[in-house]
C-alpha cells in the first residue's frame, strides 16, 4: 500500500512528472516541430522574419503595458471592494477571454469605416492592433489581479487598514499582487504573437502573420516550424529577464497565504468611483469593438439564420468546449501534484507550459493532422473525431488549468497527508476520500474556464474538426467574407450574448460558492 | 457542497466518455466535401444535392477572411489517409497544386461534355464550372464618370495616386491574378506594375472583402476584387460600381470554381456523383442566380440581368493548368519579397 505521505516527500519523482506533463501537453506540436530540423537549409527562418518579429514586439508590449494600466487597478479595486453593478460589469470584462479576438479586430474596422475616419486613425494600424490585444489582455490582468487580491490574507489586510486607512490597504494589496498582474501582462503580450488575426484585419502584420503566410499561401510547413520555434526562443530569451524577476514571488504568489482569505468590503468611496473605474475600462476595451460589430445587426436581424448555425453547431460548441474543459484540467492535475511543493518546479512548469501555448494553434492542429494520417483506420475514433479536436484544444489550454489547480493545491495542509499515512489510510482512498474532494470545486472552474475559452478558438477547430462539426465561431468566421454585414453582424452579436450569459452564470455561481463555503 | 459539485464533475466527464463513444467515424452514404468556396454560397447547393440524392454533405468550408491557415494544407497534411471525397475549389489554382502534388485523383464526369475545356485540366484533375471575374470596384462618390477606370493599369495612374487598394497577393485570388499577370504581361513588366503600385501610393490590405468594404466607406476611390465581393456590396446599396477590366487589351481574369475528386479518398463513388452534380447546369444556374452572381461557363445556362454573359466579357488568355506551378514559384521569391518590402 503506497503512502498518502509519499505526496508531501522531496523526490526525482517530481521533475519526472512535470517534463512528463510538459511532453503531454506538447505533444500535438512536436510533429510539425521535428520537421523543423529536416530538410537541407539548416535553420532557414526566411528573409525579413526579423522585421516582423520587431513588429511583434511592438504590439505585444503595447499590448501589454495598455492591459497592465487598465486591468490591475480595476482588479484590485474589484478584489478588495464590494460596489454596485460589479457582478455585472466584470462578466462583460471577461468577454474578451471567450470571443475570438478576430471579432474584435473586425469591430474596430467597421466602427473606423462608420465613423469615418482615416485609415490612420487610433482603430487602425499598429494602435488599432494594440487596442484589440489589449481587451484580451486588459480581462487578463484584470482577473489574475483579482483572484491575487482575494487569496490575501485577511489579517494581513486589516493590519493594512488599522495601519494607515484604505490607502495603505490599496498599497500593500497592490504590492502583493503586482507580480499576478504582471505574469498576466506577460501572457497578454505572449498571445500577440501567436495570433495573425488583428493585425491582418487591421493592417499591421507580425510574426504571427509571416508564419501563416509560410502555410497558407508556401504551404512550407519546415519554414513554418522554424519560424514558430523562433518565436518560442525569443520570446523566452525576452521574458527570462521578467521571470527572473517575478520568479520568486510568483511561485509564492500562486499559492494562497493563509487559510483565512479576506473578504471584500463596501465602502462610501468606491461605492461611485468602482462602477466608474469599471465602466470606463469596458468602454475602452470592449464598447468601441463591440459597437462597431454588431451595430449593422440593427439594420437587420438575421434571426433565422440564428437559429439555424446554432441548431447546427451549439452541440459541437458545448462539446467542445466542456472536452477541452475536462482535458486540460485532467492533465493538470498530476503536473501541478508533483510541482506544487517545489517552488522551482512551480516556477519551471509554468514558464514550460507559457511556452506551449505561444506557439501558434495550427503548430498543434497540423500536427495532429500528421499523426492521424500515419495512424490506421481503426484508430479514427480516437484520432479523428470531435474527441480529437477537444484533446488538441485541452492541452493547449492546461496552462489555465494549471494555474487554478496550483493555487488549489497550495491550500491543501501538507499535514492532512501525513496524518492520513500515520492513521493508516491508503494513497487511493487519501484521494478518493479527501484531496479530490477538496479540490472539486477548483477543478469545476477549471473545466468550465477552459472550457468556455476553448469556445473561442476558431484555427484548431478549423483545421480539425470532423466533416460537417464545426463550432459556432468557425460558423461566424467561414461566412464572414462575404455574407452581408448584417448577417456576420446578427452571428457576432448572438454570440457575445452567449457568451455574456456564460460569463454572468459563471460569475453568479463563482459568488454563491464563495458564500456558500464561507458559511 | 463539494459533494455536488464533485457529482457536477462526474456528470461531466459521463457526458464527454459517451458523446466520444457514441461517435460515428463514416457512413457509406455519406461525401465529405471540402470547399473554398464561400459557405453562404456552397451550403445551398449542398443542400440540393442532399435531397436529389439522399446521401448526406459534410461541408468543411474554409475563408478567406484573416486568411485561416487553410483548407489546402489540410489536404495536404491527410494526403496519406484523406478525409475528403472531392475539394471544391473557388479558384482553378488551388485545384491545380493540389494535382502537382500528387492529391488529386482524374475525373472526366459526363456532365462536363459541354463546358468550354479551356477552363479544365486537361488531364481531368480538375474540372472548372461556374465562373467570377476580378473587376475594378470604384466608389462613385469618388470618381466621376469621365474618371472611370477602364484597366488594371489605372490603379498605377497618377489620377488614383494613394487612392487605390489590392488584397494581399499572396492569398486567395489575389494570388491568382498575379500569377496570371506574370504570365500575360511577362515577368518584367509584371514586377514594373507592381513597383509602380507602391510608387503611386498603393495600399495592400487583407482580403478582397476588405477592398470592397474600404472602397465603399470611401477610404479608396478604387481597387480590385472578385464579382462577388462587389455584388455584396451592390446588394447592401453601397455607392460602387464595377468595370471589367482591360476590354480593349489583355482582358479581364476569368476565374472558374474547379471540382476537384481526392486521391484516395473515402467515399469516391459519392464523391464522383457530387462532382456530376456540381457541374450540371442547374447548378450554374443557380449559382448564377444566387449572391455570388457567378457568370455561367456554358452560353446556353440562363442567368439574370445583372450577370454577365462570358460572351459579353474579353477573357485574358491564361493557361490555367501551368498557373498553379508559377504561383508557387512566385509566391516564395518576387510577391513574398515585394509584400514584405511594402506592407505596414
Amino acid at each position: 500500500m503506497i503512502s498518502p505521505a509519499a505526496l508531501e516527500r522531496p523526490g526525482h519523482w517530481r521533475t519526472i512528472g512535470v517534463i512528463a506533463g510538459v511532453l503531454i501537453v506538447s505533444s500535438p506540436a512536436l510533429p510539425l516541430l521535428q520537421l523543423a530540423f529536416d530538410g537541407s537549409r539548416g535553420f532557414d527562418i526566411g528573409a525579413g522574419f526579423d522585421t516582423y518579429l520587431a513588429r511583434s514586439f511592438k504590439v505585444g508590449i503595447g499590448a501589454s503595458a495598455l492591459a497592465l494600466v487598465l486591468g490591475f487597478p480595476c482588479g484590485l479595486i474589484a478584489g478588495l471592494y464590494r460596489f454596485p453593478s460589479q457582478n455585472v460589469l466584470l462578466a462583460l470584462l471577461a468577454l474578451p477571454l471567450l470571443v475570438p479576438s478576430f471579432l474584435w479586430a473586425i469591430g474596430l474596422s467597421m466602427l473606423r469605416i462608420e465613423l469615418g475616419l482615416s485609415p490612420e486613425s487610433l482603430l487602425s494600424g499598429a494602435l488599432g492592433t494594440v487596442m484589440a490585444f489589449a481587451a484580451l489582455g486588459t480581462g487578463l490582468v484584470l482577473f489574475a489581479t483579482l483572484l491575487a487580491t482575494r487569496a490575501l490574507a485577511a489579517r494581513a489586510i486589516d493590519a493594512a487598514r488599522l495601519a494607515g486607512g484604505e490607502l495603505n490597504v490599496l498599497r500593500y494589496a497592490g504590492r502583493a499582487t503586482l507580480p499576478a498582474g504582471a505574469a498576466a501582462c506577460l501572457l497578454a503580450g505572449l498571445i500577440s504573437f501567436a495570433d495573425p488575426g488583428p493585425g491582418q484585419i487591421l493592417g499591421y502584420s507580425g510574426a504571427g502573420t509571416q508564419i501563416l503566410v509560410s502555410f497558407a499561401a508556401l504551404f512550407d510547413f519546415e519554414l513554418a516550424a522554424r519560424q514558430s520555434l523562433a518565436i518560442t526562443g525569443i520570446v523566452l530569451l525576452g521574458a527570462m529577464p521578467l521571470l527572473w524577476i517575478l520568479g520568486r514571488h510568483l511561485s509564492y504568489a500562486l499559492l494562497p497565504q493563509s487559510m483565512e482569505l479576506m473578504r471584500p468590503r463596501s465602502h462610501a468611496a468606491v461605492s461611485g468611483s468602482g462602477p466608474f473605474l469599471l465602466g470606463l475600462v469596458l468602454m475602452i476595451t470592449l464598447a468601441l469593438p463591440l459597437a462597431g460589430l454588431v451595430w449593422p445587426a440593427f439594420t437587420q436581424l438575421w434571426l433565422e439564420r440564428i437559429a439555424e448555425v446554432a441548431a447546427r453547431t451549439a452541440g459541437n460548441t458545448l462539446f467542445y468546449g466542456i472536452t477541452a474543459g475536462v482535458v486540460a484540467t485532467a492533465v493538470a492535475i498530476p503536473m501541478v501534484i508533483c510541482a506544487t511543493r517545489t517552488p522551482r518546479l512551480r516556477l519551471a512548469l509554468l514558464v514550460a507550459l507559457m511556452l506551449v501555448f505561444v506557439l501558434p494553434p495550427a503548430v498543434g492542429a497540423l500536427g495532429a493532422i500528421l499523426v492521424a494520417s500515419a495512424a490506421p483506420a481503426w484508430l479514427d475514433p480516437v484520432v479523428r473525431s470531435r474527441f480529437t479536436v477537444a484533446v488538441v484544444l485541452g492541452l493547449r489550454l492546461t496552462p489555465i488549468a494549471a494555474i487554478i489547480l496550483l493555487r488549489a493545491m497550495g491550500a491543501a495542509p501538507p499535514s492532512w497527508a501525513f496524518s492520513a499515512a500515520i492513521h493508516g489510510v491508503g494513497l487511493m482512498t487519501y484521494l478518493r476520500k479527501l484531496l479530490m474532494p477538496f479540490l472539486a470545486r477548483p477543478v469545476a472552474v477549471s473545466i468550465v474556464l477552459v472550457g468556455l475559452v476553448a469556445t473561442a478558438d476558431t484555427t484548431t477547430v478549423l483545421l480539425l474538426q470532423p466533416p460537417g462539426r464545426d463550432s459556432f465561431p468557425v460558423a461566424v468566421f467561414t461566412v464572414m467574407a462575404n455574407a452581408p454585414e448584417s448577417m456576420v453582424a446578427s452571428l457576432s452579436l448572438a454570440y457575445v450574448v452567449a457568451g455574456a450569459l456564460a460569463a454572468s452564470a459563471l460569475a453568479i455561481w463563482f459568488n454563491t460558492e464563495r458564500s456558500g463555503s464561507g458559511r | 457542497m463539494n459533494d455536488r459539485t464533485l457529482r457536477v464533475v462526474a456528470a461531466l466527464v459521463g457526458l464527454v466518455f459517451v458523446s466520444s463513444c457514441s461517435e460515428s467515424p463514416d457512413a457509406r452514404s455519406e461525401v465529405v466535401i471540402y470547399t473554398s468556396v464561400d459557405e453562404i454560397f456552397a451550403r445551398p447547393i449542398a443542400a440540393r444535392f442532399e435531397t436529389e440524392t439522399g446521401i448526406r454533405v459534410l461541408l468543411v468550408p474554409d475563408t478567406e477572411e484573416t486568411k485561416s491557415t487553410g483548407l489546402l494544407n489540410r489536404l495536404i497534411a491527410e494526403r496519406a489517409r484523406p478525409q475528403a471525397d472531392v475539394f471544391w475549389s473557388g479558384d482553378p489554382v488551388r485545384a491545380a497544386i493540389l494535382k502537382s502534388r500528387g492529391i488529386s485523383e482524374p475525373y472526366q464526369s459526363p456532365q462536363a461534355e459541354d463546358l468550354p475545356t479551356l477552363y479544365s485540366d486537361a488531364d481531368g484533375h480538375w474540372t472548372g464550372f461556374s465562373a467570377r471575374a476580378r473587376v475594378l470596384i470604384y466608389n462613385t462618390d469618388l470618381v466621376p464618370e469621365r474618371e472611370q477606370p477602364t484597366s488594371v493599369m489605372d490603379l498605377v495612374d497618377p489620377r488614383f495616386r494613394d487612392r487605390s487598394a489590392i488584397a494581399n497577393p499572396l492569398f486567395g485570388t489575389t494570388s491568382m491574378h498575379a500569377a496570371a499577370l506574370f504570365q500575360v504581361l511577362g515577368p518584367e513588366r509584371a514586377r514594373e506594375f507592381f513597383e509602380r503600385f507602391i510608387e503611386n501610393g498603393g495600399t495592400i490590405v487583407s482580403s478582397n472583402g476588405e477592398v470592397r468594404r474600404r472602397v465603399a466607406a470611401g477610404d479608396f476611390a478604387i481597387g480590385i476584387t472578385d464579382t462577388d465581393d462587389f455584388n455584396v456590396a451592390l446588394l447592401e446599396g453601397r455607392p460602387v460600381r464595377a468595370v471589367y477590366p482591360d476590354q480593349d487589351g489583355m482582358g479581364t481574369l476569368v476565374i472558374p470554381n474547379a471540382a476537384v475528386l481526392i486521391a484516395g479518398a473515402p467515399n469516391p463513388a459519392a464523391g464522383r456523383r457530387f462532382i456530376d452534380f456540381v457541374l450540371r447546369p442547374e447548378t450554374e444556374q443557380a449559382l448564377a442566380e444566387s449572391e455570388a452572381a457567378q457568370i455561367p461557363l456554358r452560353p446556353s445556362v440562363p442567368a439574370p440581368e445583372r450577370v454577365a454573359r462570358l460572351s459579353e466579357i474579353r477573357a485574358m488568355s491564361v493557361n490555367y493548368t501551368t498557373l498553379g506551378d508559377e504561383l508557387e514559384d512566385l509566391s516564395a521569391g518576387f510577391l513574398a519579397d515585394w509584400v514584405a518590402r511594402n506592407s505596414e
